[in-house]
């Protein structure tokens, strides 16, 4: 547990004086800030609903950008064999660093929240469904987190593995498309597996047990396989 | 306090280690020596756990390497090739990270930070960023990283190299500092480093011990071994050939209007020598048994297998 | 060394890609299982995503009846300004009913693109919604699902898709469509007046359950060779008369009971009490309900509590009010009838009693015990006439007696969240569509933005410039910060 708040404060730390995380914060504030202005004018409506679904495609780009650096840059300034002979375990240096990436997204949550402040004073919004819009996509961002982790862990060059994550989530958002494109029963079934359909509760306020197992399934499985490619080395 | 036994590594068809055994005895400063490529790096990290071998066994304090990683982990300092770093951190909070690395609790870590950089000359130094450090300065974090949690086993893979001579000297002080209390192992390819660190070598080439031991067994291993040198008058130096025990004489040239020979026998053949001179048999005057210099067992050990293999 | 270090490796290796597979397998099974018991909480404020029991009670009865129902929502005009809602609130709805029932199926189309299914359907107007079930098919269109309300910047856009879906899906189950006639002629609230005192929006409810309201006048009546209740009527409403009822006429009433019919009879304080009340064993006292909890800021609506009534069962379980206006009370006449079972539909707190004037203060009526009633006070009664009575020849005869008329008037059916259920299941308890009870909702509106013109340069400035100008100012402090060190 120490091990893990060890690298979540030095993976906060190192965020902190990136420059690249700036970059890419006031990209995604500029996103969510154009998303949130197309969407109340189109619609006119005290709502995210917008902003939430195309925010997640958003995220899909920026995320795995926002975290390939971690074990690809790691292991080009070879620190990476320094935590790994270090008595921390992989196990915690895969959910520290997880969870140092989930809070630099909850910040950058936390910087888009002029837009429902915004509604609340031209329009009266639901509260509970702005809180549930975010709440999805924190989950949303937690699975792609874990993806871009896993590709990290893969790849020693650092664009090479964020390109290899957009790569592996690109499907979870193209099924959610599936059902329109083709429309036929198994489109159906398949655009089930869709990061889309399952934030589509969110934006409406309900949170379903289904929704939620889907995103911590899919974080799970991302963490897990990066835990499994960092234990490789042991017996590659 | 380290042993290995039959360690083998490939990587792909190239194999990295052969059958690579030796042990460390507790407050030992072993020197691995060998050329770029040679397989020390590859030792290294499998001694850290951090690669893994085909085949052998690891032991670092008496824990398998591979059956429990933590345990060794907790017990080794290591400092890898290029020192390990955040060019984003600095100095201090760099090595305070690395000491909750450790485990170690607040004011265990300030005082342990604090005590290392004095230690490695690095006091004052806390607010500096580590990208904007030099080549010696990065090494010496390196070190201290590795010393932080003055742990019993310290694996230093080449601490020296790219240093100007001031700083070598530094770190070779250090190094002999830590002797008796820390079993050290490092890695170099120099050779006066070895000399002036290291009772005891390994040399190590194409992934295969050639030699092992104290710098004297490793000099009376250089090819032929020792050569004794004399100078004489009143004899006709190829005939020196002709007497006992001496196997090959070369000629060195004449000094002064005497001959010097170096002559190379089975035995130390000084004492017979002197006795023929007394006997009046020719006249000498200088005898002297020279051992081999360490770039000459070096290279002739290293050279020696390279054709072999 | 009991193992070659090779064999461990390769155990090693080969036991954690055995169980990446299975965790990953595992995680698969973990989520087709939570899909299949989904568990779903709404936080919404509209709680948009619950269908209103109305609609989960006939989903359940079309599961029950197994056949399938097929659901196509087609989209409203592209680059219209309203489709979007319109859009969006359909695809909601339907995913909700696909998600509440297991023989609905749903299908959202785009009428611009897939011409197919349109031409199939034979559906030419944008945000239409196709009900079908075996041969039968329900059109729904735009107007039905959505209503404009409000004027001005209070304009907004009402979605009545789920109610109208209910509709269809009750025209779809059995034929069960009821004649309901109310009485006429005696001043009674009448079904085609469209004021707040009129039944025009009940009418409308009722038609959600395939009611029909018709009236009845006695005097008037040209189809029937001899005044009667017609054979049709699933129940007969008696609604307020002005003028008291010819006995006549009453007879008439009794006939019709007397054959198992349904009657609801409501008044108000101080309107003629229809004489055929007391045969059934109601007394309605001089007076009016007052309760120290009042309706703000009316001084004359207590708030009724429900009694655990069949009509009211649901509404008390979802904890929904229902508000009346000034009621009479009503209440069952001691001894108790031989043969009618009388039951307390809407009651007072105890805090209640009946008001016979006196003292007011604060324009509030006070309790006084020399003059007014002790409560509680009841305001509504059902009874259920058998045989042994005599009164009845064949089956049981419903019969709901309210001390408010007002409460069947378009003017109280939106005041309370409980009222327009209130009624709809009042009718349904008289036709005897017991398993049809349940409770309707308001309907679902959009949270709409003021925005002016001049308003959307600072809105464009707010979310799209400040964030990302403050994080690289941020970023180029830290940087600042760190030059030199």
């Amino acid at each position: 547990m120490r091990g893990i708040l060890t690298i979540w404060k030095k993976e906060l730390r190192v965020y902190a004086v990136n420059p690249t995380a700036y970059a890419f914060l006031a990209v995604f504030l500029f996103l969510s800030g154009l998303f949130f202005f197309l969407g109340i004018t189109l619609t006119g409506e005290a709502s995210l609903r917008v902003l939430a679904s195309n925010l997640a495609i958003a995220e899909l780009f920026i995320l795995p950008m926002l975290t390939m650096r971690h074990f690809a840059e790691e292991r080009r300034q070879g620190t990476l064999e320094m935590l790994l002979t270090s008595p921390l375990s992989p196990f915690s240096l895969v959910i520290g660093k997880w969870l140092a990436s989930l809070t630099l997204c909850a910040l950058m949550f936390l910087g888009t929240a002029i837009l429902p402040l915004i509604l609340a004073h031209y329009g009266d919004p639901d509260w509970g469904v702005v809180a549930t819009t975010y709440l999805g996509l924190l989950l949303v961002a937690g699975a792609f987190c874990a993806a871009g982790l896993f590709s990290s862990s893969l790849l020693d060059d650092q664009l090479a593995a964020g390109l290899l994550g957009i790569v592996m989530l690109l499907p979870f958002w193209l099924v959610s498309r599936a059902e329109a494109l083709v429309g036929d029963e198994l489109a159906e079934r398949v655009s089930a597996f869709g990061v889309l359909n399952h934030l589509e509760g969110f934006g409406r306020g309900i949170v379903d047990s289904a929704d939620v197992t889907y995103f911590a399934a899919l974080t799970f499985c991302f963490l897990f396989l990066t835990f499994r490619a960092l234990e490789s080395r042991r017996w590659r | 306090m380290i042993e290995v036994s039959g360690l083998n590594k490939a990587y792909g068809p190239r194999a990295a280690l052969r059958d690579v055994s030796f042990t460390v005895a507790r407050g030992e400063i072993v020197a691995f020596l060998g050329p770029n490529g040679a397989g020390k790096t590859t030792t290294m990290r499998i001694l850290t756990g951090f690669l893994s071998a085909d085949a052998g066994d690891v032991k670092v304090a008496g824990f398998d390497v591979f059956d429990e990683p933590r345990a060794v982990r907790e017990r080794v300092g290591y400092l890898p090739e290029t020192p390990p770093l955040y060019p984003e951190l600095s100095v201090g909070v760099y090595l305070d990270f690395c000491a909750e690395l450790r485990g170690m609790g607040k004011a265990e870590r300030s005082r342990r930070v604090g005590e290392t950089m004095e230690r490695v000359g690095l006091a004052g130094w806390e607010r500096r960023l580590l990208g904007s450090l030099s080549k010696g300065y990065r090494q010496r974090v390196g070190l201290a990283q590795a010393l932080v949690h003055d742990p019993p086993v310290l694996i230093l893979d080449e601490p020296t190299s790219g240093l100007d001579p001031a700083q070598v000297a530094g770190i070779r002080d250090l190094v002999v500092s830590l002797a008796g209390d820390h079993t050290v192992i490092l890695s170099t390819h120099i050779l006066s480093e070895v000399e002036a660190l290291c009772p005891r070598a390994v040399v190590i080439t194409n992934g295969r011990i050639v030699a092992d031991g104290s710098l004297e067994e490793l000099r009376a291993r250089a090819p032929g071994g020792a050569w004794t040198y004399v100078e004489v008058q009143g004899i006709e130096g190829r005939q020196l050939g002709g007497l006992p025990g001496v196997q090959v004489v070369e000629p060195l040239g004449t000094v002064d209007g005497w001959e010097c020979w170096r002559v190379r026998a089975g035995a130390d053949p000084r004492e017979g020598l002197a006795a023929l001179a007394a006997g009046g048999a020719f006249r000498l005057r200088a005898l002297e048994r020279r051992l081999p210099s360490l770039e000459e067992a070096f290279i002739g050990v290293v050279g020696r297998e390279g054709t072999a293999a | 060394m009991a193992m070659s270090q090779r064999k461990r490796r390769f155990a090693a290796g080969g036991n954690a890609i055995l169980v990446s597979a299975l965790v990953v397998v595992a995680a698969c099974v973990a989520y087709l299982i939570a899909d299949l018991n989904r568990v779903r909480v709404d936080l919404s404020a509209d709680q948009g995503s619950v269908l209103l029991s109305d609609t989960r009670t006939k989903l359940a009865m079309l599961d029950r009846a197994g056949s399938p129902v097929m659901i196509t929502a087609f989209s409203g005009q592209r680059g219209k300004k309203e489709s979007y809602f319109k859009d969006r609130a359909l695809l909601d709805l339907v995913e909700e009913l696909d998600f509440a029932s297991q023989v609905v199926e749903v299908h959202f189309v785009d009428l611009d693109k897939d011409r197919l299914t349109a031409e199939k359907l034979g559906v030419t107007d944008y945000s239409t919604v196709v009900v079908q079930r075996g041969e039968a098919r329900v059109d729904i269109k735009d107007r039905e699902l959505f209503r404009r309300v409000g004027s001005g910047a209070e304009r907004r856009l009402d979605f009545l898709g789920e109610q109208a879906v209910a509709r269809a899906f009750a025209q779809l189950t059995a034929d069960n469509h009821r004649v309901v006639y109310t009485l006429v002629g005696h001043g009674e609230l009448d079904p085609q007046t469209q004021d707040l005192g009129g039944l025009s929006e009940v009418a409308a409810v009722l038609e959600q359950d395939d009611y029909e309201l018709k009236r009845l006048d006695f005097v008037r009546q040209t189809d029937q060779p001899v005044p009667r209740v017609p054979d049709d009527a699933a129940a007969l409403a008696i609604l307020r008369p002005k003028v008291p009822i010819p006995p006549l006429e009453e007879d008439l009433i009794l006939a019709y009971l007397a054959g198992g019919g349904s009657v609801l009879i409501a008044v108000d304080p101080g309107t003629p009490v229809p004489s055929l009340l007391g045969r059934l064993g109601v007394v309605i006292p001089s007076g009016r309900v007052l309760d120290k909890l009042l309706v703000f800021p009316y001084p004359d609506r207590p708030v009724p509590r429900y009694k655990g009534h069949r009509i009211t069962k649901d509404l008390a379980d979802d904890s929904m009010v229902t508000v009346v206006s000034s009621a009479a009370p009503v209440q069952p006449s001691v001894p108790a009838r031989e043969g009618i079972r009388s039951s307390i539909v809407l009651e007072t707190s105890r805090d209640g009693w009946i008001d016979r004037g006196g003292e007011v203060k604060n324009g509030q009526g006070l309790f006084e015990p020399e003059i007014d009633g002790a409560g509680p006070a009841s305001m509504a009664i059902a009874l259920e006439v058998s045989s042994d009575s005599g009164l009845v020849k064949k089956g049981t005869a419903r019969v709901l007696v309210s001390g408010d008329a007002d409460l069947f008037t378009n003017g109280l059916l939106t005041e309370g969240p409980g009222n327009s259920s209130f009624v709809l299941n009042s009718f349904r308890w008289l036709v005897g569509d017991d398993d049809r009870i349940s409770v309707v909702g308001k309907p679902a509106s959009v949270r709409r933005l003021a925005i002016s013109a001049e308003d959307i340069d600072q809105i464009r400035w707010l979310a799209l410039g400040l964030g990302p100008i403050l994080v690289l100012l941020l970023g180029a402090g830290v940087w600042a910060a760190r030059r030199g060190r």
